[in-house]
């Protein structure tokens, strides 16, 4: 028995492997500057997207902002590619925050939102987490009351 | 004789573990383990740039510039600055920051994805010079281009001193 997990062991160290597709999508158009581990760089204005990206989620036009924000639209990726990139990055980086009704991203959604490119990202995306901190802000207090 | 229950329960344990194990079992046993312990450290992890010497059927000298992995490098081989093609040299830091891109390994056929930071706090190396651009984009496609001084997106800054060539990837074909 012992022997035969080692041959295993074995067999399997010398076959090939290969990166999952999304995540080497998202090594080559997210990763140079979000990081390997989407931690960013947030003091020279890459965000962090670590228990932060599924909140978007839960707030009124943040589902359409992660696909329209300049990153993710102008990225060099077909619509079905983007949309499973998309998705990968949620269950990756964020997966405590995606809201439980939530259907992932399609290609049909993700081609239709990327045309409408975002005027002013900085000021829409300041918006929206202003939102999300209240909403979370609410929850505790909620929380605290139900108590 | 009555005290020799001694003598019967040595020998009673002695058979019973002769009759049990074997020199030849125990030999069977550690060879397993010794190889074992060899085949699991070369499980194919994900071992962030540590990946970059291991297991890799490859030729070439990473110290060239027509070495594989550097197929779209723009800057000095860190490899000839006291660095390898994939640590930067003393007294530098890496940038977190960089461009990244794949190349085929002509040894395997396969394409891998290929990280190429710099390194920076230190003035230019001057060694090595070797710009190969496959797949660079124009500026105005800053995720690709190699154009730029990644060490802008370094805790050192910009003093840029070389690039590196760094393996974290195999793309499915």
């Amino acid at each position: 028995m012992i022997r035969a997990v080692a041959l295993g062991l074995l067999l399997s160290s010398s076959c090939s492997w290969a990166t999952e597709p999304a995540q080497v999508d998202y090594m080559l158009n997210c990763q140079g500057c979000h990081l390997p581990d989407g931690s960013g760089f947030p003091a020279r204005q890459v965000p962090d997207l670590r228990n932060r990206m599924g909140s978007f989620l839960s707030v009124p036009g943040g589902r359409e902002y992660l696909v329209q924000v300049p990153g993710t639209a102008q990225t060099a990726l077909p619509d079905s590619d983007l949309a499973r990139l998309l998705n990968w990055m949620l269950g990756s980086f964020s997966a405590a925050q995606i809201p439980a009704d939530f259907q992932p991203y399609t290609a049909a959604e993700v081609g239709t939102l990327r045309q409408y490119p975002l005027a002013n990202p900085s000021v829409i995306q300041a918006h929206l987490l202003e939102q999300i901190v209240q909403r979370e802000q609410q929850q505790h207090s909620g929380a605290f009351a139900d108590e | 004789m009555e005290n020799n229950w001694l003598d019967q329960v040595t020998e009673k344990l002695t058979r019973q573990t002769a009759r049990s194990t074997s020199r030849r079992g125990f030999l069977g046993g550690l060879g397993t383990l010794l190889i074992g312990a060899g085949a699991f450290t070369l499980l194919p992890v994900y071992r962030n740039s540590a990946f970059a010497s291991t297991g890799i059927a490859e030729e070439g000298n990473p110290n060239s510039c027509d070495y594989w992995r550097h197929c779209a490098i723009d800057g000095f081989l860190c490899g000839c600055c006291g660095g390898t093609a994939s640590s930067c040299p003393p007294g530098t830091v890496k940038s977190d920051i960089t461009w990244i891109g794949t190349c085929r390994n002509p040894t395997d056929g396969k394409d891998y994805v290929i990280s190429y930071n710099d390194c920076c706090g230190k003035s230019n190396c001057g060694r090595c010079i070797c710009q190969r651009d496959q797949g660079d984009t124009p500026i105005y496609r800053p995720q690709s281009s190699n154009d730029l001084n990644w060490c802008t997106g370094s805790q050192a800054n910009v003093p840029y001193h070389c690039s590196l060539s760094v393996v974290i990837g195999v793309k499915e074909r």
